[in-house]
Protein backbone atom coordinates (compact mmCIF):
# COMPACT_ATOMS: atom_id res chain seq x y z
CA UNK A 1 0.00 0.00 0.00
CA UNK A 2 2.89 2.28 0.23
CA UNK A 3 3.32 5.01 -1.94
CA UNK A 4 -0.87 5.58 -2.85
CA UNK A 5 -2.02 8.54 -1.62
CA UNK A 6 -5.66 8.20 -1.67
CA UNK A 7 -7.23 4.48 -0.61
CA UNK A 8 -10.81 3.56 -1.75
CA UNK A 9 -12.64 0.88 0.61
CA UNK A 10 -15.43 -0.58 -0.56
CA UNK A 11 -17.69 -1.82 2.72
CA UNK A 12 -20.49 -3.89 1.58
CA UNK A 13 -18.29 -7.10 1.08
CA UNK A 14 -16.10 -6.95 4.35
CA UNK A 15 -16.83 -8.01 8.19
CA UNK A 16 -16.38 -5.28 10.16
CA UNK A 17 -12.64 -6.07 11.67
CA UNK A 18 -11.35 -6.70 8.22
CA UNK A 19 -12.19 -2.92 7.87
CA UNK A 20 -10.55 -1.65 10.51
CA UNK A 21 -7.65 -3.63 9.62
CA UNK A 22 -7.39 -2.08 6.53
CA UNK A 23 -7.23 1.36 7.68
CA UNK A 24 -4.98 0.54 10.75
CA UNK A 25 -2.65 -1.18 8.37
CA UNK A 26 -3.16 1.85 5.65
CA UNK A 27 -2.04 4.38 8.54
CA UNK A 28 0.87 2.42 9.75
CA UNK A 29 1.70 2.64 5.86
CA UNK A 30 1.78 6.26 5.61
CA UNK A 31 -1.32 6.43 3.28
CA UNK A 32 -2.57 10.02 3.28
CA UNK A 33 -6.76 9.36 3.39
CA UNK A 34 -9.40 6.72 2.56
CA UNK A 35 -12.35 7.32 1.00
CA UNK A 36 -14.80 4.97 2.51
CA UNK A 37 -17.80 3.68 0.52
CA UNK A 38 -21.01 1.78 1.27
CA UNK A 39 -21.39 2.32 4.98
CA UNK A 40 -24.49 1.77 5.14
CA UNK A 41 -24.89 3.22 8.56
CA UNK A 42 -22.54 0.39 10.02
CA UNK A 43 -21.18 0.34 13.31
CA UNK A 44 -17.92 0.45 14.76
CA UNK A 45 -16.03 1.39 11.21
CA UNK A 46 -12.51 3.39 11.83
CA UNK A 47 -12.26 2.21 15.27
CA UNK A 48 -9.08 2.30 17.27
CA UNK A 49 -6.61 3.94 14.57
CA UNK A 50 -3.46 5.18 16.30
CA UNK A 51 -1.60 6.94 13.43
CA UNK A 52 -3.16 9.46 11.69
CA UNK A 53 -4.84 9.58 8.32
CA UNK A 54 -7.63 11.31 6.79
CA UNK A 55 -11.01 9.36 6.36
CA UNK A 56 -13.63 10.26 4.14
CA UNK A 57 -16.70 8.55 4.52
CA UNK A 58 -19.72 8.69 2.23
CA UNK A 59 -22.82 8.32 3.25
CA UNK A 60 -24.59 7.54 6.85
CA UNK A 61 -22.71 5.92 9.39
CA UNK A 62 -23.71 3.49 12.38
CA UNK A 63 -22.17 3.49 16.16
CA UNK A 64 -18.79 4.37 17.49
CA UNK A 65 -17.39 5.90 14.04
CA UNK A 66 -13.75 7.01 14.69
CA UNK A 67 -13.60 5.85 18.26
CA UNK A 68 -10.97 5.40 20.48
CA UNK A 69 -8.71 7.04 17.96
CA UNK A 70 -5.85 9.23 18.46
CA UNK A 71 -4.70 11.70 15.53
CA UNK A 72 -7.22 10.74 12.81
CA UNK A 73 -9.33 13.32 10.84
CA UNK A 74 -12.80 12.29 9.15
CA UNK A 75 -15.44 13.77 7.21
CA UNK A 76 -18.58 12.34 7.39
CA UNK A 77 -21.30 12.84 4.29
CA UNK A 78 -24.17 11.99 6.11
CA UNK A 79 -25.67 11.44 9.93
CA UNK A 80 -23.88 9.20 12.47
CA UNK A 81 -25.22 6.85 15.21
CA UNK A 82 -24.62 6.85 18.93
CA UNK A 83 -21.56 8.04 19.90
CA UNK A 84 -19.40 9.50 17.29
CA UNK A 85 -15.99 9.72 17.83
CA UNK A 86 -15.75 8.18 21.45
CA UNK A 87 -12.94 9.20 23.48
CA UNK A 88 -10.91 10.93 20.79
CA UNK A 89 -7.63 11.93 22.16
CA UNK A 90 -6.04 14.55 18.98
CA UNK A 91 -7.65 14.78 15.82
CA UNK A 92 -10.53 16.12 13.99
CA UNK A 93 -13.96 14.46 13.01
CA UNK A 94 -16.97 16.57 10.78
CA UNK A 95 -20.42 15.06 10.40
CA UNK A 96 -22.18 16.73 8.14
CA UNK A 97 -25.56 15.74 8.64
CA UNK A 98 -26.81 15.14 12.17
CA UNK A 99 -25.63 13.18 15.12
CA UNK A 100 -27.54 10.52 16.99
CA UNK A 101 -26.67 10.13 21.33
CA UNK A 102 -23.93 11.00 22.54
CA UNK A 103 -21.95 11.98 19.79
CA UNK A 104 -18.38 12.88 21.05
CA UNK A 105 -18.36 11.43 24.31
CA UNK A 106 -15.27 11.72 26.64
CA UNK A 107 -13.46 12.94 24.25
CA UNK A 108 -9.63 13.81 25.50
CA UNK A 109 -8.64 16.16 23.07
CA UNK A 110 -9.44 16.98 19.22
CA UNK A 111 -12.66 18.25 18.10
CA UNK A 112 -16.04 16.98 16.91
CA UNK A 113 -17.87 18.88 14.59
CA UNK A 114 -21.68 18.07 13.60
CA UNK A 115 -23.10 20.50 10.90
CA UNK A 116 -26.69 19.23 11.77
CA UNK A 117 -28.11 18.78 15.43
CA UNK A 118 -26.77 16.09 17.96
CA UNK A 119 -29.10 13.89 20.01
CA UNK A 120 -29.04 13.30 23.74
CA UNK A 121 -26.09 13.53 26.00
CA UNK A 122 -24.01 15.48 23.01
CA UNK A 123 -20.56 15.80 24.31
CA UNK A 124 -21.45 14.26 27.43
CA UNK A 125 -18.66 14.27 29.76
CA UNK A 126 -16.36 16.22 27.90
CA UNK A 127 -12.40 16.11 29.54
CA UNK A 128 -10.88 18.14 26.67
CA UNK A 129 -11.18 19.65 23.21
CA UNK A 130 -13.89 20.60 21.35
CA UNK A 131 -17.41 19.84 20.05
CA UNK A 132 -19.53 22.09 17.49
CA UNK A 133 -23.41 21.59 17.15
CA UNK A 134 -24.61 23.58 14.09
CA UNK A 135 -28.03 22.91 15.27
CA UNK A 136 -29.96 22.39 18.37
CA UNK A 137 -28.83 19.60 21.25
CA UNK A 138 -30.65 17.09 22.84
CA UNK A 139 -31.40 16.14 26.51
CA UNK A 140 -28.14 16.86 28.90
CA UNK A 141 -26.11 18.10 26.35
CA UNK A 142 -22.82 18.63 28.34
CA UNK A 143 -23.67 17.00 31.07
CA UNK A 144 -20.58 16.22 33.51
CA UNK A 145 -18.09 18.26 31.91
CA UNK A 146 -14.69 18.29 33.23
CA UNK A 147 -13.17 20.70 30.85
CA UNK A 148 -12.92 21.67 26.98
CA UNK A 149 -15.51 23.90 24.79
CA UNK A 150 -18.95 22.95 23.78
CA UNK A 151 -20.78 25.33 20.84
CA UNK A 152 -23.93 25.18 20.29
CA UNK A 153 -25.31 27.07 18.01
CA UNK A 154 -29.37 26.37 17.82
CA UNK A 155 -31.41 25.53 20.87
CA UNK A 156 -30.82 22.98 23.89
CA UNK A 157 -33.00 20.71 25.44
CA UNK A 158 -33.48 20.28 29.32
CA UNK A 159 -30.53 19.90 31.31
CA UNK A 160 -27.91 21.70 29.62
CA UNK A 161 -24.73 21.12 31.15
CA UNK A 162 -25.71 19.52 34.09
CA UNK A 163 -23.42 18.81 36.89
CA UNK A 164 -20.55 20.02 34.64
CA UNK A 165 -17.38 20.69 36.53
CA UNK A 166 -15.06 23.01 34.17
CA UNK A 167 -15.15 24.24 30.66
CA UNK A 168 -16.77 26.25 28.79
CA UNK A 169 -20.91 25.85 27.07
CA UNK A 170 -21.63 28.87 24.02
CA UNK A 171 -25.49 28.90 23.37
CA UNK A 172 -26.75 30.37 20.26
CA UNK A 173 -30.39 29.65 20.95
CA UNK A 174 -32.26 29.17 24.46
CA UNK A 175 -32.04 26.17 26.56
CA UNK A 176 -35.45 24.25 27.46
CA UNK A 177 -33.72 24.36 30.90
CA UNK A 178 -30.09 25.27 32.25
CA UNK A 179 -28.80 21.95 34.19
CA UNK A 180 -28.05 22.21 38.10
CA UNK A 181 -24.85 23.76 39.14
CA UNK A 182 -24.28 26.43 35.95
CA UNK A 183 -24.22 29.77 35.36
CA UNK A 184 -24.35 32.64 32.53
CA UNK A 185 -21.37 34.71 32.72
CA UNK A 186 -19.74 37.22 30.89
CA UNK A 187 -16.89 36.27 27.89
CA UNK A 188 -13.45 37.51 28.72
CA UNK A 189 -11.90 39.76 25.91
CA UNK A 190 -10.92 37.48 22.84
CA UNK A 191 -12.87 34.53 24.09
CA UNK A 192 -15.66 35.50 21.19
CA UNK A 193 -13.99 36.06 18.73
CA UNK A 194 -12.42 32.83 18.91
CA UNK A 195 -15.60 31.02 18.80
CA UNK A 196 -16.79 33.16 15.57
CA UNK A 197 -13.62 32.07 14.01
CA UNK A 198 -13.97 28.93 15.07
CA UNK A 199 -17.31 28.18 13.43
CA UNK A 200 -16.30 30.55 10.23
CA UNK A 201 -14.07 28.03 9.28
CA UNK A 202 -16.21 25.11 9.28
CA UNK A 203 -18.65 27.28 7.47
CA UNK A 204 -21.43 26.98 10.15
CA UNK A 205 -23.23 30.80 10.33
CA UNK A 206 -22.52 31.90 13.36
CA UNK A 207 -25.79 32.93 15.67
CA UNK A 208 -26.70 36.85 15.92
CA UNK A 209 -25.79 35.90 19.77
CA UNK A 210 -23.63 33.63 21.85
CA UNK A 211 -24.32 32.62 25.64
CA UNK A 212 -20.98 31.84 27.96
CA UNK A 213 -22.34 29.21 30.31
CA UNK A 214 -19.94 27.73 33.18
CA UNK A 215 -20.14 26.13 36.39
CA UNK A 216 -21.19 27.92 39.28
CA UNK A 217 -18.73 25.55 41.26
CA UNK A 218 -22.26 25.32 43.84
CA UNK A 219 -21.81 21.40 43.26
CA UNK A 220 -17.97 20.89 43.78
CA UNK A 221 -18.10 20.63 47.51
CA UNK A 222 -21.56 18.83 49.47
CA UNK A 223 -22.98 21.39 51.57
CA UNK A 224 -26.30 19.74 53.30
CA UNK A 225 -28.19 23.29 53.14
CA UNK A 226 -28.09 22.82 49.55
CA UNK A 227 -29.77 19.61 49.49
CA UNK A 228 -32.26 20.56 46.91
CA UNK A 229 -29.62 21.19 44.12
CA UNK A 230 -27.88 17.56 44.92
CA UNK A 231 -31.26 15.92 44.76
CA UNK A 232 -32.03 17.86 40.92
CA UNK A 233 -28.58 16.81 40.34
CA UNK A 234 -28.45 13.34 38.80
CA UNK B 1 -30.74 -4.83 25.20
CA UNK B 2 -33.59 -5.38 23.11
CA UNK B 3 -34.40 -4.09 19.83
CA UNK B 4 -37.85 -2.63 18.24
CA UNK B 5 -38.69 -1.76 15.19
CA UNK B 6 -41.17 -2.00 11.74
CA UNK B 7 -43.41 -0.81 9.33
CA UNK B 8 -46.46 1.03 8.59
CA UNK B 9 -47.62 1.25 4.96
CA UNK B 10 -49.63 4.64 4.56
CA UNK B 11 -51.75 3.25 1.91
CA UNK B 12 -53.19 -0.55 1.43
CA UNK B 13 -52.19 -0.84 -2.42
CA UNK B 14 -48.58 -0.73 -1.15
CA UNK B 15 -47.72 -3.42 -3.09
CA UNK B 16 -44.70 -4.28 -0.78
CA UNK B 17 -44.12 -6.92 1.30
CA UNK B 18 -44.76 -5.78 4.65
CA UNK B 19 -43.77 -9.10 6.15
CA UNK B 20 -40.34 -9.22 4.15
CA UNK B 21 -39.18 -6.04 5.35
CA UNK B 22 -40.37 -6.57 8.96
CA UNK B 23 -38.20 -9.76 8.83
CA UNK B 24 -34.95 -7.54 7.73
CA UNK B 25 -35.61 -4.70 10.03
CA UNK B 26 -36.32 -7.33 12.97
CA UNK B 27 -32.86 -9.63 11.52
CA UNK B 28 -30.95 -6.16 11.68
CA UNK B 29 -31.21 -5.86 15.52
CA UNK B 30 -31.42 -9.54 16.42
CA UNK B 31 -27.81 -8.68 17.73
CA UNK B 32 -29.84 -6.57 20.55
CA UNK B 33 -32.41 -9.43 21.48
CA UNK B 34 -31.08 -12.64 20.69
CA UNK B 35 -33.46 -14.92 23.56
CA UNK B 36 -37.17 -14.35 21.19
CA UNK B 37 -38.50 -12.24 19.06
CA UNK B 38 -41.98 -11.42 18.15
CA UNK B 39 -44.25 -9.16 16.09
CA UNK B 40 -47.60 -7.57 15.66
CA UNK B 41 -49.20 -7.52 12.71
CA UNK B 42 -52.13 -5.59 11.92
CA UNK B 43 -54.79 -7.08 10.00
CA UNK B 44 -58.43 -5.41 8.13
CA UNK B 45 -59.96 -8.45 9.24
CA UNK B 46 -62.89 -8.54 6.98
CA UNK B 47 -64.13 -11.80 7.75
CA UNK B 48 -64.95 -10.62 11.67
CA UNK B 49 -62.51 -13.31 12.92
CA UNK B 50 -60.85 -12.89 16.58
CA UNK B 51 -56.80 -13.43 16.43
CA UNK B 52 -55.22 -15.73 19.86
CA UNK B 53 -52.08 -15.99 20.77
CA UNK B 54 -51.50 -18.46 23.04
CA UNK B 55 -48.43 -19.19 25.08
CA UNK B 56 -47.31 -22.79 26.16
CA UNK B 57 -44.18 -23.96 28.14
CA UNK B 58 -46.22 -27.77 28.30
CA UNK B 59 -44.70 -30.03 25.55
CA UNK B 60 -47.08 -30.49 22.78
CA UNK B 61 -50.18 -29.01 24.50
CA UNK B 62 -50.23 -27.48 20.87
CA UNK B 63 -53.10 -29.78 19.54
CA UNK B 64 -55.32 -29.76 22.50
CA UNK B 65 -55.05 -25.45 22.68
CA UNK B 66 -56.32 -26.23 18.97
CA UNK B 67 -59.05 -28.25 20.37
CA UNK B 68 -60.42 -26.38 22.83
CA UNK B 69 -60.53 -23.34 20.49
CA UNK B 70 -62.52 -24.93 18.07
CA UNK B 71 -65.04 -26.12 21.06
CA UNK B 72 -64.88 -22.33 22.38
CA UNK B 73 -65.87 -20.83 18.48
CA UNK B 74 -64.88 -22.20 15.40
CA UNK B 75 -61.15 -22.19 14.14
CA UNK B 76 -60.44 -20.58 10.79
CA UNK B 77 -56.64 -21.01 10.90
CA UNK B 78 -54.18 -22.30 13.27
CA UNK B 79 -50.60 -22.78 13.27
CA UNK B 80 -48.80 -24.97 16.18
CA UNK B 81 -45.33 -22.94 16.69
CA UNK B 82 -44.15 -25.56 19.08
CA UNK B 83 -44.86 -23.37 22.55
CA UNK B 84 -47.16 -20.79 20.80
CA UNK B 85 -50.28 -21.37 19.22
CA UNK B 86 -51.33 -19.13 16.44
CA UNK B 87 -55.26 -19.08 15.88
CA UNK B 88 -58.11 -17.00 13.88
CA UNK B 89 -61.85 -18.06 15.19
CA UNK B 90 -64.88 -17.06 14.62
CA UNK B 91 -66.16 -16.68 18.07
CA UNK B 92 -68.73 -13.89 19.12
CA UNK B 93 -68.95 -14.50 23.03
CA UNK B 94 -67.30 -12.72 25.56
CA UNK B 95 -62.97 -12.20 25.32
CA UNK B 96 -62.60 -12.43 28.90
CA UNK B 97 -64.21 -15.60 29.01
CA UNK B 98 -62.30 -17.20 26.19
CA UNK B 99 -59.00 -15.88 28.04
CA UNK B 100 -60.21 -17.34 31.49
CA UNK B 101 -61.00 -20.78 29.36
CA UNK B 102 -57.88 -21.25 28.15
CA UNK B 103 -55.84 -19.92 31.61
CA UNK B 104 -57.67 -22.10 33.70
CA UNK B 105 -56.70 -25.36 31.27
CA UNK B 106 -53.35 -25.25 32.98
CA UNK B 107 -50.87 -23.37 34.58
CA UNK B 108 -48.17 -23.45 31.67
CA UNK B 109 -50.73 -22.12 29.13
CA UNK B 110 -51.99 -18.63 29.11
CA UNK B 111 -53.72 -16.67 26.61
CA UNK B 112 -50.70 -14.22 25.38
CA UNK B 113 -52.73 -11.76 23.14
CA UNK B 114 -56.42 -11.83 21.98
CA UNK B 115 -57.53 -9.15 19.20
CA UNK B 116 -59.88 -8.13 16.61
CA UNK B 117 -57.27 -6.28 14.18
CA UNK B 118 -53.57 -6.99 15.81
CA UNK B 119 -52.47 -10.56 15.76
CA UNK B 120 -49.29 -11.06 18.36
CA UNK B 121 -46.52 -14.00 17.00
CA UNK B 122 -43.60 -15.28 19.27
CA UNK B 123 -40.78 -17.65 18.61
CA UNK B 124 -37.75 -18.23 20.56
CA UNK B 125 -34.44 -17.14 18.93
CA UNK B 126 -34.29 -15.04 16.31
CA UNK B 127 -36.61 -13.83 13.25
CA UNK B 128 -36.02 -17.01 10.86
CA UNK B 129 -37.98 -19.25 13.39
CA UNK B 130 -40.57 -16.73 13.54
CA UNK B 131 -40.76 -16.97 9.36
CA UNK B 132 -40.00 -20.84 9.88
CA UNK B 133 -43.15 -21.62 12.17
CA UNK B 134 -45.44 -18.63 10.96
CA UNK B 135 -44.27 -17.85 7.83
CA UNK B 136 -43.81 -13.50 9.08
CA UNK B 137 -42.29 -13.07 4.72
CA UNK B 138 -45.81 -14.17 3.62
CA UNK B 139 -48.09 -11.42 5.38
CA UNK B 140 -48.76 -8.42 3.01
CA UNK B 141 -50.79 -6.24 5.30
CA UNK B 142 -50.30 -2.47 6.27
CA UNK B 143 -47.93 -2.83 10.02
CA UNK B 144 -45.95 -5.36 11.04
CA UNK B 145 -44.00 -4.55 14.54
CA UNK B 146 -42.27 -6.06 16.88
CA UNK B 147 -39.25 -6.98 19.37
CA UNK B 148 -35.90 -8.76 19.35
CA UNK B 149 -35.70 -9.81 23.37
CA UNK B 150 -32.70 -9.57 25.52
CA UNK B 151 -34.18 -11.18 28.71
CA UNK B 152 -33.35 -9.30 32.11
CA UNK B 153 -36.13 -9.33 34.56
CA UNK B 154 -38.06 -13.06 33.24
CA UNK B 155 -37.75 -16.46 31.60
CA UNK B 156 -36.25 -17.00 28.25
CA UNK B 157 -39.81 -18.33 27.47
CA UNK B 158 -43.16 -17.96 25.53
CA UNK B 159 -45.11 -16.53 27.92
CA UNK B 160 -42.65 -14.24 28.58
CA UNK B 161 -41.45 -13.25 25.36
CA UNK B 162 -42.95 -9.93 23.66
CA UNK B 163 -44.89 -7.59 22.10
CA UNK B 164 -47.33 -7.92 25.25
CA UNK B 165 -50.98 -7.37 25.45
CA UNK B 166 -53.53 -6.24 28.01
CA UNK B 167 -55.15 -9.35 26.75
CA UNK B 168 -59.19 -9.00 26.50
CA UNK B 169 -60.81 -6.19 24.69
CA UNK B 170 -57.85 -4.38 24.11
CA UNK B 171 -56.30 -4.23 20.46
CA UNK B 172 -52.85 -2.85 22.24
CA UNK B 173 -49.57 -4.57 21.96
CA UNK B 174 -46.37 -2.96 23.65
CA UNK B 175 -43.06 -3.89 22.37
CA UNK B 176 -41.10 -2.19 25.29
CA UNK B 177 -36.83 -1.67 25.19
CA UNK B 178 -36.15 -0.99 28.77
CA UNK B 179 -36.36 -1.43 32.26
CA UNK B 180 -38.99 -0.55 34.52
CA UNK B 181 -37.68 -0.20 37.29
CA UNK B 182 -41.54 0.46 39.36
CA UNK B 183 -42.50 -2.46 38.46
CA UNK B 184 -43.79 -4.34 41.79
CA UNK B 185 -45.46 -1.28 43.31
CA UNK B 186 -47.06 -0.46 39.62
CA UNK B 187 -48.14 -4.39 39.51
CA UNK B 188 -49.65 -4.44 43.06
CA UNK B 189 -51.57 -1.50 42.46
CA UNK B 190 -52.94 -2.92 38.97
CA UNK B 191 -53.77 -6.59 40.06
CA UNK B 192 -55.76 -4.80 43.29
CA UNK B 193 -57.21 -3.05 41.07
CA UNK B 194 -58.76 -6.56 39.06
CA UNK B 195 -56.29 -6.74 36.25
CA UNK B 196 -54.48 -10.37 35.29
CA UNK B 197 -51.15 -10.46 34.74
CA UNK B 198 -49.89 -13.38 32.64
CA UNK B 199 -46.39 -12.93 33.30
CA UNK B 200 -43.66 -11.84 35.01
CA UNK B 201 -42.39 -9.48 32.54
CA UNK B 202 -42.41 -6.06 34.09
CA UNK B 203 -43.21 -4.58 30.33
CA UNK B 204 -46.81 -6.21 30.57
CA UNK B 205 -47.48 -3.58 33.08
CA UNK B 206 -47.19 -0.98 30.31
CA UNK B 207 -50.23 -2.03 27.98
CA UNK B 208 -52.73 -2.50 31.43
CA UNK B 209 -51.34 0.99 32.37
CA UNK B 210 -52.61 2.38 29.24
CA UNK B 211 -55.89 0.48 29.20
CA UNK B 212 -56.50 1.90 32.72
CA UNK B 213 -56.16 5.43 32.03
CA UNK B 214 -58.17 4.96 28.31
CA UNK B 215 -60.73 3.08 30.37
CA UNK B 216 -60.88 6.02 32.97
CA UNK B 217 -61.56 8.67 29.80
CA UNK B 218 -58.01 9.59 28.77
CA UNK B 219 -57.16 9.69 25.31
CA UNK B 220 -54.42 6.77 23.30
CA UNK B 221 -52.24 10.36 23.14
CA UNK B 222 -53.08 11.44 27.04
CA UNK B 223 -52.45 7.88 27.92
CA UNK B 224 -49.16 7.67 26.37
CA UNK B 225 -47.86 11.03 28.07
CA UNK B 226 -48.83 9.91 31.61
CA UNK B 227 -47.31 6.30 31.24
CA UNK B 228 -43.93 8.93 30.98
CA UNK B 229 -45.42 10.09 34.45
CA UNK B 230 -45.92 7.00 36.15
CA UNK B 231 -43.10 4.60 34.59
CA UNK B 232 -39.76 4.66 36.24
CA UNK B 233 -36.78 3.50 34.60
CA UNK B 234 -36.01 3.44 30.96
CA UNK B 235 -37.59 2.48 28.51
CA UNK B 236 -38.51 3.06 24.56
CA UNK B 237 -41.36 1.12 23.53
CA UNK B 238 -43.71 0.90 20.35
CA UNK B 239 -47.30 0.72 21.03
CA UNK B 240 -50.16 -0.78 18.26
CA UNK B 241 -53.62 -0.46 18.32
CA UNK B 242 -56.56 -1.40 16.08
CA UNK B 243 -55.83 2.21 14.31
CA UNK B 244 -53.02 3.85 15.86
CA UNK B 245 -49.48 3.38 16.88
CA UNK B 246 -46.83 5.24 18.59
CA UNK B 247 -43.15 5.36 19.69
CA UNK B 248 -42.62 6.64 23.47
CA UNK B 249 -39.51 7.74 25.05
CA UNK B 250 -38.28 7.90 28.49
CA UNK B 251 -37.35 11.57 29.86
CA UNK B 252 -33.89 10.14 30.24
CA UNK B 253 -34.20 9.42 26.24
CA UNK B 254 -31.66 6.03 27.30
CA UNK B 255 -32.95 3.51 24.79
CA UNK B 256 -32.21 4.41 21.15
CA UNK B 257 -34.91 4.62 18.53
CA UNK B 258 -34.85 5.94 14.76
CA UNK B 259 -37.57 7.04 12.60
CA UNK B 260 -37.84 7.31 8.61
CA UNK B 261 -40.98 8.15 7.19
CA UNK B 262 -42.14 9.08 3.51
CA UNK B 263 -45.17 9.54 1.43
CA UNK B 264 -45.50 5.83 1.63
CA UNK B 265 -44.43 4.53 4.71
CA UNK B 266 -42.92 4.70 8.15
CA UNK B 267 -40.44 3.00 9.18
CA UNK B 268 -38.67 2.41 13.03
CA UNK B 269 -35.85 0.59 14.83
CA UNK B 270 -33.55 0.64 17.08
CA UNK B 271 -30.81 0.94 14.77
CA UNK B 272 -30.55 2.86 11.64
CA UNK B 273 -28.52 0.10 9.82
CA UNK B 274 -31.40 -2.57 10.70
CA UNK B 275 -33.63 0.54 9.32
CA UNK B 276 -31.78 0.85 5.76
CA UNK B 277 -31.28 -2.93 5.59
CA UNK B 278 -35.28 -2.94 5.69
CA UNK B 279 -36.17 -0.23 3.38
CA UNK B 280 -33.18 -1.27 1.10
CA UNK B 281 -32.08 2.43 0.29
CA UNK B 282 -30.07 5.01 2.42
CA UNK B 283 -32.97 6.76 3.65
CA UNK B 284 -33.09 9.68 5.86
CA UNK B 285 -33.43 9.05 9.71
CA UNK B 286 -34.34 11.02 12.57
CA UNK B 287 -34.43 9.89 16.33
CA UNK B 288 -37.59 11.42 18.96
CA UNK B 289 -36.06 13.00 21.64
CA UNK B 290 -36.40 12.36 25.00
CA UNK B 291 -39.78 12.32 27.16
CA UNK B 292 -41.53 12.41 23.53
CA UNK B 293 -44.16 10.81 21.89
CA UNK B 294 -44.99 10.51 18.54
CA UNK B 295 -48.12 9.08 17.17
CA UNK B 296 -49.22 8.08 13.57
CA UNK B 297 -53.20 7.41 12.80
CA UNK B 298 -53.41 4.77 10.45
Amino acid sequence: MENVETLTLDCSDKPTREINNIIRQAADDGVAAIEILNTQARHNIGVGILKPIHLIYRGHVGYYTVGLCDGVTAEIHGSSGWGVGDNLLTGEVVVEGNAASSAAPSLRGGRVVVKGSGGPRTAVYLKSGEVIVGGDAGYMSGFMMQNGRLIICGNAAKGLGDSMYQGQIWLGGEADEIGSGIEQTDPETGELEDVLATLERFKIKAPKTLKKLQSDKSLWNFNKHDFAAWKDAL
Amino acid sequence: MCGVGGIYFKTADHGAKTGEIAYRILNGIFRRGPDSTGVALWHANEDDLLYVGINYETPSAGATIIEVLDRLGTVQQATDGEGYVRAAISYSGSEQELVNAIDTLDPAITVGSVGRHLEVLKQMGGVANLDDKFSLKSYNGRLAMGLTRYATESNIDFTNAQPLTARANSDLAIMHNGHITNYHHLRSHYALKGYQFATQNDSEVIPIMLIDEMSKGASFEDALHISIEKLDGCFTYIAVTEDRFAVVKDPYAAKPAVVAETDELVALSSDPQSLREGVLTDIEVWEPGAGEVHIWKM
